[in-house]
Formats: structure tokens, C-alpha cells, sequence
């Protein structure tokens, strides 16, 4: 029993005290509910859209390798098959199988299959030269509206006129599945495609070289700017009113929107400069531009985070500032900074407005070989096939996030792989 | 009047700010080569301030801001031409925390030579590191493990690895900031035998706010109050027959 007044007073208050404790703890929990609910909500949309984004549809074709007309030259040249006539060897195949005959019939046929096909005829001949002049089974891609009546986008029951495909089409399709020709496989040019009007074609991987290309970039220009800046605002800079205004200003560049990057990147590297548009040179440094205020903040607080204590073992033996800060300061507050620098190099990675203002949007069919090549980002590929209307780009748009995804959840394991490799303790 | 030996240290009317405050008051004290000067007072009295003033330490401190003239071994330390490096190499600290640097017991000890490229080659630099850990009497305890990291040592180690830090570029003067105030009365012990050792070679001033170890271990003793010198004698004058009002109160307990 509560003796003393103190105690009896304590007591009549606890019950408040519980009350609020518990509603506090009630507020946190629904919190984290909604966070949750919303999370999943967001994976399940990506992932029900995103998965069957990875797979397509394939018809398996027999087709006449005849030397003459597939390799007029004889030399297997890149330019001895463009001039040759894989295209026609392809719609021939496909009219034989389909058995079309009337102008009409032969127009719809040649339309199932993708447009693309006589590249990939003339990469199998390129890899299989002793294949000439015989008959082989080569596996095409359906054309993305015959991957849609696969899917059940196209649906029979709707009027011929409202949809996109004739029911010849769809006779012929149905026929090639009961020959058990069309097959559903992970698709490849989804990872070793580029970019392409095509739906059927289109792929990502121009756009990851690409990333990587200006995130190299980015972090080559941004970590030793960075590391350097912090260490000689934290270490070396006097205090006074100048590096007072350079350290508000870096910690308000932290949260001017990125497209202003961008701006500035265009009228100083562009405009000025007179350096070229699309390249992933100046996308990454336009990303430094915009992920320097991140790696310096974050690296001065790693240097913050270093004991004294260190620093003045170091002076008290005779170590200048220069090699106390070198040898002790800076190698315990690496895994800081680079994990501020990871973290700012994954926002790089997701960045889409500033490469847009220097013309990283454009189409761009290669696949960029250096920095100085025209390129575009995965971000961006991303929103460009958001645009457009057809029904395969809204799967791949979805599958190009999560490979997004997957990029980042790999760069910020990466940086608690490396955090928890780096760190030491004092 | 106090009979001096050899003096390595002579201060004249030295006084420290910070900003706009007085730390230090005019204090003028000569220390003897190779004894044990003990600097003790009520904390917060200024006893850090001044001895980091010995091997400018205090240039690490912005705000602060020093006045009149320090010698060690005959030169002015604050003179224009000085450079800190040399400075520290032959004045050592001591912290009041230990400090080893989160590497290996061994690069602990070697990383002043090394800097200071007091070894050319790599058995020079174990015999330093050797000689410096059996001084510090902590060789015994570490000769198996000197791969392993200064900061696994328990805290009394930790210490005496401070102190074969410091010896290992062969100072003149040690400086010990409260050296023993975070360590247990075993430590402690062992430390003040390791104190009265190194005597022998080295000029070491203490500052402690224990008056025992005080007492136990200095041959000279200066009593601080709010940044005045008050008090400098032997120790056994300071602890028997005090001539100020302010040390014998201090040093019987009655403020403090
Ligand atoms: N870095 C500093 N900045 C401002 N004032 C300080 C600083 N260090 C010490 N002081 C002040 O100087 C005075 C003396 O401190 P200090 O030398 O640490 O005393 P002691 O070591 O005797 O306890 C105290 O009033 C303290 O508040
Ligand atoms: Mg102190």
C-alpha cells in the first residue's frame, strides 16, 4: 500500500500515465499499418504488372537457309545479310505455315510476326554458318498485338472493327498454337534489347549501360569533390562567417529540386561549354552537381562522428594536422561516407528530370559504348515507354521498374555490406 | 623560496583565454628536468588550459588565445619561426582518457617513429617498439598479441600504451592529464611505479585531482585557483606546512 504522500500521488497519476502511454503506442502501430498497407499495395501493382512484363510470346518458324539470298556476297558480312533478303525468307516461312494465299490473307499473316525478326535470323546465321542452305526451326517474337490476343487482351468477342486484330489473324494464331508452335519464354530482348518502337522489341538494356555509364561518371566527379570539401570544412576550414554562408549554402543545395540541376547543367556544360546533349558525361555530372550536398553533409557527419580523442593522440605525438586527419581521421570515417555516398548515388540512379533538361530523353536506337556517346538512363526509358499506348509497354514499363528496384536494393545492400566490412571500433 | 635543479620549462606571465575569458591569470612557474611535477586544484581552476600550453595543444582550440612568453629547454615555444611537429615530439601528452588509435598494439607504439622517421627499416622500428612497451612495462602482457588491437586492452593497458606511445619518440617532457582518473586503484598503482621510473630520463608534470597521488608521487607541486598560481613548493612543504590560507584549506579538505 502507497505510504508516503509522494507514493500516493504517483499512484493516482498512473493511470493517466498508462492511458496516454497507450494511445501513444496505438498512433504508432496504425502508423506503420498504413506504411505497410501502402507498400504492399505498391509491390503487388508493380509485381502483377511487372512479372509477365519479363516473358513474351515466340512462334517457332521453319525456315529455308538458302545461301544466295540470305548472304548475296558470300562474305557473312553484317552488310552482305542487311543486303540480303532474311525478311522475305521470314514471311515466306510464315505464309507457308499459315497457308495464306490471297493478297489480303498474305497482308495479315506477315503482320503476326514481329518486324524485327530478320536481325535475329541474321544473328542466328552469323552464329551458325555451317547451318546454310538447310531447313531450321528459328524461334521469332510474336508481334506485340499477337502477344496481346495471347494474353487475353484481344478478346474473339469483341466487334472485328474495334479490335486490333482481323479474325483471319486470330484463325491464323489459333492455328499456329494447336501446331504447338508459340511458345511463352522469358524474354530476351526485354535484357539485351534497346530501345525500339516496337513493343515486342523493345529492351533495357541500352538504358542500364547507360546508368551505369553516368552513375560512374557521377561517382568519379562526386566522391572526391565531396570527401575532399568535408574534409577541409570539418578539419581545416577557420569558423568564421564565409564558410558559415558556404555551409548553409551546401545544406540548402541538399534540397533545391533536381530539375534545377539539370537547368544549370545545360547552361553551363551545354550552352557554355559547348559539350554535346544525351551523353552520359554530362548526366553524371549533372547527377555530382546534384548528389554533391548529399556526400558532403553525410561525409561531415561521419568526420563529426570520429573522436576527438583520436585526433589529440595523434597531435600529442608530433602528427601535423594534415597526417593526424589522414591517417586516422578520414580511414575511420570511411564507411560513413560512403554509405552517404551509395545512398546519394541510388537517388542519382532514380533521377529523371535533370537528364531530361540536357536531352537524355532522346531516342536512341545504339547501345552507348563510353561516356561520350549519346545514351539515355533507365529512369528515363522508363518514362518514355510510360508514354506509350501499347498494351506490351505498360508490362515492360512495370518490369523495367522492378529491374529499377533491384538496382537500388542492390547499391544500398551494397552499402551495408560495406558499412558493416569498413567499420571499426574506438 | 623553492631550490630548483636544471629547469627545462619557464613560463612568465602566461595567461589563456577563451574568447573573452580569462582561463589563466599571469602565471609564472619554472619546472625542473627530469622530476615529477605535480599541478593540482579544484576542477575547473584552469590546470588542462596551462598544461596544454606547454606543447600547444591548446592551437587545436579556436577560441583560444595565449599571452606571454613559454620556454622549454631555452626557446620560446610561441615564437613566429616554431612549427608545433618538433614541438610535440619532444613535448608528450598523456590524456586524461586513454586514447590508443583503434590499429594494432604495435602500429600504436610505431606510428610517432614512423612519422617522424626516427627508423629506416623494419627491425629498427620492433626494437623501438619493444624498448618503448618494456619501459611502459606493459611488454610482458603484450608480447604474444601485438597484432591484436590497442582498443581490446583493459583500461589500465590502454594507458600505459598511451604512455609507450609517447616514449616511443624519445620526448623530454611527458605530459599526464589526469592519467589515472579513469582507472582502477590497481592501475593506478602501477602507472605511479611506471611514473616514478621514467623520472629518471624524462621531466614529467602531472596534473591530478587526487592530492594523495599528489602527494605519492611529484617532487614539486603547484596549487591552481581559478586560474591563479597560488601555491609552487616541494610537495612535502605544499602538504605540511602550506603558506597560503587557500592551499592548506584545499588541502585539508575544506573546499574542493
Ligand atoms: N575549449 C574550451 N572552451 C572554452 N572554455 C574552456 C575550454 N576548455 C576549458 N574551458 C574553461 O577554462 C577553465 C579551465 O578549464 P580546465 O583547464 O579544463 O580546468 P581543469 O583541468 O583544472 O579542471 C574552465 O572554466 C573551463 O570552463
Ligand atoms: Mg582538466
Amino acid at each position: 500500500m502507497p505510504s508516503t504522500k509522494t507514493e500516493q500521488m504517483v499512484m493516482a497519476s498512473l493511470k493517466a500515465r498508462h492511458r496516454k502511454e497507450q494511445s501513444f503506442k496505438l498512433l504508432g502501430i496504425a502508423a506503420i499499418i498504413m506504411a505497410l498497407f501502402f507498400l504492399v499495395t505498391l509491390m503487388t501493382s508493380i509485381l502483377s504488372k511487372g512479372l509477365p512484363g519479363f516473358f513474351q510470346y515466340y512462334v517457332t518458324l521453319e525456315v529455308e537457309l538458302e545461301r544466295e539470298r540470305l548472304d548475296p556476297a558470300g562474305d557473312l558480312s553484317d552488310q552482305s545479310l542487311f543486303d540480303g533478303q532474311a525478311k522475305k525468307i521470314i514471311q515466306e516461312a510464315v505464309l507457308a505455315k499459315t497457308g495464306a494465299k490471297k493478297r489480303n490473307e498474305k497482308k495479315a499473316a506477315r503482320k503476326l510476326v514481329s518486324n524485327g525478326s530478320d536481325l535475329r535470323l541474321i544473328s542466328f546465321v552469323q552464329a551458325n554458318p555451317e547451318l546454310l542452305n538447310s531447313r531450321q526451326s528459328v524461334k521469332f517474337a510474336l508481334d506485340d498485338d499477337a502477344d496481346s490476343y495471347f494474353r487475353g487482351f484481344v478478346k474473339k468477342q469483341t466487334p472485328e472493327k474495334q479490335r486490333r486484330l482481323s479474325d483471319l489473324q486470330i484463325a491464323y494464331l489459333d492455328q499456329m498454337q494447336a501446331d504447338g508452335l508459340v511458345s511463352y519464354e522469358i524474354s530476351d530482348y526485354l535484357f539485351f534489347g534497346s530501345a525500339s518502337r516496337n513493343a515486342e522489341m523493345a529492351g533495357i538494356k541500352g538504358a542500364a549501360i547507360g546508368s551505369l555509364l553516368t552513375l560512374v561518371v557521377c561517382f568519379v566527379i562526386a566522391f572526391p569533390i565531396g570527401v575532399a570539401t568535408a574534409v577541409y570544412l570539418e578539419e581545416f576550414a577557420p569558423k568564421n562567417k564565409i564558410t558559415e554562408l558556404i555551409e548553409i549554402n551546401i545544406n540548402n543545395l541538399a534540397a533545391v529540386p533536381s530539375v534545377v540541376f539539370g537547368i544549370l547543367g545545360l547552361a553551363i556544360f551545354i550552352n557554355i561549354f559547348g559539350m554535346p546533349r544525351s551523353i552520359p558525361l554530362v548526366g553524371g555530372m549533372v547527377l555530382a552537381l546534384m548528389t554533391l550536398p548529399t556526400i558532403i553533409i553525410s561525409s561531415r557527419a561521419a568526420i563529426k562522428a570520429v573522436p576527438p580523442s583520436i585526433r589529440d593522440g595523434a597531435l600529442g605525438v608530433g602528427a601535423s594536422k594534415v597526417q593526424a586527419t589522414m591517417h586516422h581521421v578520414v580511414p575511420l570515417a570511411i564507411p560513413g561516407m560512403l554509405t552517404g555516398t551509395i545512398i546519394g548515388m541510388a537517388q542519382a540512379l532514380g533521377e529523371t528530370a535533370p537528364l531530361l533538361m540536357i536531352g537524355m530523353v532522346a531516342f536512341i536506337v545504339d547501345i552507348p559504348g563510353g561516356v561520350t556517346d549519346p545514351g539515355t538512363v533507365l529512369p528515363v526509358q522508363i518514362f518514355m515507354w510510360a508514354d506509350f499506348a501499347e498494351r506490351m509497354f505498360i508490362q515492360k514499363t512495370s518490369s523495367a521498374i522492378i529491374i529499377l528496384l533491384l538496382f537500388l536494393i542492390v547499391m544500398n545492400g551494397g552499402a551495408i555490406w560495406l558499412r558493416k566490412k569498413l567499420e571499426r571500433r574506438w | 623560496m623553492l631550490e630548483l635543479g636544471e629547469v627545462i620549462v619557464n613560463c612568465a606571465d602566461v595567461s589563456v583565454f577563451y574568447g573573452d575569458t580569462r582561463a589563466i591569470n599571469n602565471i609564472s612557474i619554472d619546472i625542473e628536468k627530469q622530476s615529477i611535477t605535480a599541478f593540482i586544484g579544484p576542477s575547473g581552476c584552469g590546470k588542462s588550459t596551462f598544461l596544454r600550453t606547454i606543447n600547444r595543444m591548446n592551437d587545436t582550440i579556436d577560441s583560444c588565445r595565449i599571452e606571454g612568453r613559454v620556454k622549454v629547454d631555452g626557446e620560446d615555444i610561441y615564437a613566429p619561426s616554431v612549427d608545433v611537429v618538433p614541438l610535440r615530439a619532444k613535448v608528450g601528452m598523456v590524456f586524461q582518457k586513454p586514447n590508443p588509435f583503434p590499429k594494432s598494439i604495435y602500429e600504436n607504439v610505431a606510428y610517432g617513429p614512423k612519422i617522424h622517421g626516427l627508423s629506416n627499416n623494419k627491425n629498427h622500428l620492433d626494437e623501438i617498439v619493444e624498448k618503448a612497451l618494456t619501459r611502459a612495462g606493459l611488454w610482458a602482457e603484450v608480447k604474444d598479441r601485438l597484432h591484436d588491437s590497442g582498443t581490446g586492452l583493459s583500461g589500465g593497458q590502454q594507458q600505459r600504451l598511451c604512455i609507450a606511445r609517447t616514449i616511443a619518440v624519445e620526448p623530454q617532457i611527458i605530459l599526464m592529464d589526469e592519467p589515472c582518473s579513469a582507472l582502477d586503484p590497481i592501475a593506478t598503482s602501477k602507472i605511479e611505479a611506471l611514473m616514478s621510473e621514467l623520472s629518471a630520463e624524462y621531466t614529467i608534470i602531472i596534473v591530478t585531482h587526487s592530492m594523495q597521488q599528489a602527494a605519492r608521487v611529484s617532487k614539486r607541486t603547484a596549487f591552481f585557483h581559478l586560474g591563479d598560481l597560488i601555491e609552487y613548493d616541494s610537495t612535502d612543504t605544499i602538504f605540511t606546512n602550506p603558506k597560503e590560507q587557500k592551499t592548506e584549506d584545499y588541502i585539508t579538505g575544506r573546499f574542493g
